[in-house]
């Protein structure tokens, strides 16, 4: 029904556009926006032929179009997409896109064969005057992914049980004493558990009652967890933490003290130094 | 034509590059060829699509399925959805013409990527020209233990995301069969199910009614400690014979990163396609009159999978490598084949026959130093095809040896055809499994198909039965892989199809 509404409203965008030749009206651009959080790959092309595909291997369909590529706006740095290409898109509503119309469409990867097959999520009408269109796109497009970066990291934030800048002086193995006590669970997919103590610089949330805190993390390189974070002594950073619910031991011993287990298990909840500005700037809006 | 072709190039291109032919006698087999002396046909397709050259993902452990129309081929590795993180799907690789041209579709539902992954069309896919196939996945992400899904669909080119028939938390491995008895698809899924009870994992979940119901059976008879190893390998002969082989660890000190397991190879046999009152006990060991025959006994086999270096054979972790194939036509004879440590080696592979259901064995027909990654199959006429992959040198010269070996004679003779002879240093590796935990070979219309990992670079002298075709840009004067504008691309690991004519 949403996807059916975005249509809908492009096909008002693309009625203002004939009538004033001009850059969709605001709404358009809320639309936009929209449609780009959800878009992987985002180009403006001409409808060449309907009913058809652009390559060997996609099904034909009534809902399949070929698309010449004028400009991609965006797409994943791995796909090799062009000015030129032809695209086959699975559009939601073919009937709505005539052959020798241009539009931008937003869409995310269907097949990938010698070409591209996409599946739409939306679409507008391309601009008449489409240098004048490009470079507000982009801005906004730029401005999209900041807005969706900052909207993730401050999503892990407000998540967050600890948000501190620190030092990692110590990494060892940890293993859970019930995998201990019961059968030791031997798997490739194993975690192979870490726990490092982070010397506490600045709390910047939930302050923690030590200057230390202990963080667990996979260890292991085994598929399922290679792109988890993997501390090391002497790594500086700011680390955006969760209390451990994950391993089933939620405290931890520092110095022979119980302390809360922390945990670090997604790639961003460890950032760069530099990054601390920024976390610091998200944290005071909330 | 084609055939003549093929071979004239791989002739040809052997006399120039100082290569080997295209299919050889290893030096360390029995020195003459066999009662077949013609050369295999080799095809050899790296299954990245050209759309995707600009990819250099670690896209190990692949597997192939073939449908019953054999230009219809569904294959899989540890290949991320191009769309990114976020997507909610994951990919597999597809193919409409036998395999010569590739495209990927990500219709898996699993975040991304796979944990684990195979797929096996069905024998009511007459029906349906592009499906129905299934799968047996870990779906990603696996932070909170890993989740079997059992998953089907009627159509492998349609875009709408395969649905899930089944699904069981903690489980490792599945690895799937699929034949077609009394018109229904007969599914069996091998995996190690950690919920099964004191530590007897190994598991089959079977499906009689095309995956609308699925039962796990236990099938461990002996106390293990801790467990079964992760490779639990199913293998059906059209006269609904099933056997699967598993590793009943016995002992095991070490964790889950280092460690040696004492462990025994086992196979179970049921003689109704897994229906049978109890199922699976069919085949008893005359030592302890226990269901579950006792190929072998007391082995050694290291466990490494190691942080932060990388895996000790060319890179790859080891600890779990089995295979196991019927002959289709004849039950009574199979082979199987594993890894241990013999020796000095870091591991080594074993090959025996059954000629007699399973009740008795043979000694090591083959025994291969520093080799994994065994996939068994036997084609229609009885041909046994045997790939896997082996370390050859040490330090910066070592090689990682893709071997297809074909007999049929129980290996007093072998054909064998090195599909590719890649350096074992390059590209460092991204995550374990470098290569894979297995890769996979099937008997299709006269040919072994199969599957496997290995380095990218389009150099001639990696891939001594003939150049792979490249879906993907290269540049064969530089040996080079390039991006869509003529940039260089880095080396990675790609998932590589091939066909060999099966020896006559």
């Amino acid at each position: 029904m949403r996807k059916h509404w975005i249509v809908q409203a492009s096909r008002a965008v693309v009625f203002c556009l004939l009538v004033i030749g001009v850059l969709p009206p605001t709404n358009g651009a809320q639309d936009r926006a929209a449609l780009m959080k959800q878009a992987s790959i985002i180009f403006r092309g001409t409808v060449k032929k309907k009913g058809d595909v652009s390559f060997k291997g996609v099904p034909k369909s009534d809902r399949t179009i070929v698309v010449v590529v004028e400009e991609v706006i965006q797409k994943p740095s791995a796909v090799l997409l062009s000015k030129g290409a032809q695209v086959t898109v699975d559009a939601i509503d073919a009937a709505a896109l005539s052959a020798g119309s241009s539009f931008v469409f937003y869409t995310e990867g269907w097949i990938y064969g010698s070409g591209v097959a996409v599946r739409e999520i939306g679409h507008e009408a391309a601009p008449v005057r489409t240098a004048e269109l490009a470079e507000p796109m982009r801005a906004q497009l730029e401005q999209t992914r900041k807005e969706m970066s900052d909207s993730e990291l401050r999503s892990r934030l407000d998540a967050a049980d600890i948000v501190v800048i620190g030092q990692v002086t110590a990494v060892h193995p940890w293993n859970p004493p019930s995998l201990v006590a019961t059968r030791p669970r031997i798997s490739e997919h194993a975690a192979n558990w870490q726990e490092a103590v982070i010397r506490v610089e600045t709390a910047l949330k939930g302050a923690p009652a030590d200057h230390e805190v202990v963080v667990r993390f996979p260890g292991s390189w085994d598929i399922a967890w290679a792109s988890t974070p993997k501390l090391q002594s002497g790594q500086s950073g700011t680390f955006i933490l969760q209390k451990d619910k994950i391993t089933g031991v939620p405290r931890a011993a520092l110095a022979g003290r119980p302390v809360d287990a922390h945990t670090a298990l997604k790639p961003g909840d460890v950032l760069p130094i530099g990054e601390a500005q920024r976390v610091r700037a998200l944290l005071r809006k909330e | 034509m084609r055939t003549t072709l093929l071979l004239g190039l791989s002739l040809l291109s052997s006399l120039i590059l100082g290569c080997p032919p295209a299919s050889n006698v290893n030096p360390g087999s029995p020195s003459n060829p066999g009662p077949a002396t013609t050369l295999p046909v080799v095809t050899l397709v790296d299954i990245i699509p050209e759309s995707l050259g600009g990819e250099t993902n670690q896209d190990s452990e692949p597997f192939l399925a073939a449908h019953s129309d054999p230009n219809v081929l569904a294959a899989s590795a540890f290949t991320p959805n191009p769309s990114g993180a976020s997507s909610s799907t994951a990919p597999i690789f597809i193919s409409l013409d036998g395999g010569d041209t590739w495209t990927l579709n990500a219709i898996v539902p699993s975040a991304a990527m796979t944990c684990d992954i195979t797929q096996a069309f069905g024998g009511t896919a007459v029906n349906l020209p592009r499906g129905t196939l299934y799968n047996g996945i870990l779906r990603n992400p696996c932070s909170n233990g890993t989740t079997l899904r059992e998953l089907d669909t009627p159509d492998i080119a349609s875009s709408a995301p395969m649905a899930v028939q089944n699904s069981r938390d903690d489980v490792d491995q599945p690895f799937i069969q699929v034949v077609q008895f009394q018109n229904k698809d007969h599914i069996f899924i091998g995996n190690n199910d950690f919920g099964g009870p004191n530590g007897r994992t190994a598991t089959l979940d079977l499906s009689t009614d095309g995956g609308s119901t699925y039962q796990p059976i236990r099938l461990e008879k002996r106390n293990t400690n801790p467990s079964n190893a992760p490779s639990i390998r199913p293998t059906v002969a059209k006269d609904g014979t099933v056997y699967v082989a598993f590793f009943g660890w016995r002992s095991f000190s070490g964790d889950a990163t280092s460690g040696t397991a004492t462990s025994d190879i086992v196979v179970v046999r049921d003689d109704s396609g897994g229906t049978s009152v109890p199922p699976f006990e069919a085949l008893k060991d005359p030592s302890d009159n226990v269901a579950g025959r006792l190929v072998a006994t007391g082995r050694t086999i290291p466990w490494a999978n190691p942080w932060p270096n990388p895996g000790p054979l060319g890179q790859e972790r080891i600890g779990s490598s089995l295979s196991i194939a019927v002959d289709p036509n004849d039950s009574k004879t199979l082979y199987i084949a594993w890894a241990d440590r013999s020796g000095s080696d870091i591991y080594t592979l074993h090959l025996r026959r059954s000629v007699d259901r399973g009740q008795t064995w043979s000694g090591d027909l083959r025994t291969l130093s520093n080799a994994t990654n065994p996939a068994l199959a036997i084609a229609e006429n009885g041909t046994a095809g045997f790939l896997y992959q082996q370390v050859t040198g040490s330090g910066g010269t070592a090689r990682w040896v893709t071997h297809l070996e074909q007999t049929r004679d129980a290996f007093a003779h072998i054909k064998d055809t090195v599909l590719a002879n890649t350096p074992a240093n390059e590209p460092p590796m991204k995550g374990l499994p470098y290569l894979g935990d297995y890769n996979y070979l099937l008997a299709a219309q006269g040919e072994f198909r199969g599957i496997f990992s290995a380095n990218n670079k389009p150099d001639p002298a990696n891939f001594p039965s003939g150049m792979p075709k490249y879906q993907r840009h290269v540049d064969l004067t530089t040996r080079q892989l390039l991006d869509g504008s003529g940039n260089p691309v880095d080396v990675s690991i790609d998932p590589f199809y091939f066909r060999v004519s099966v020896l006559q």
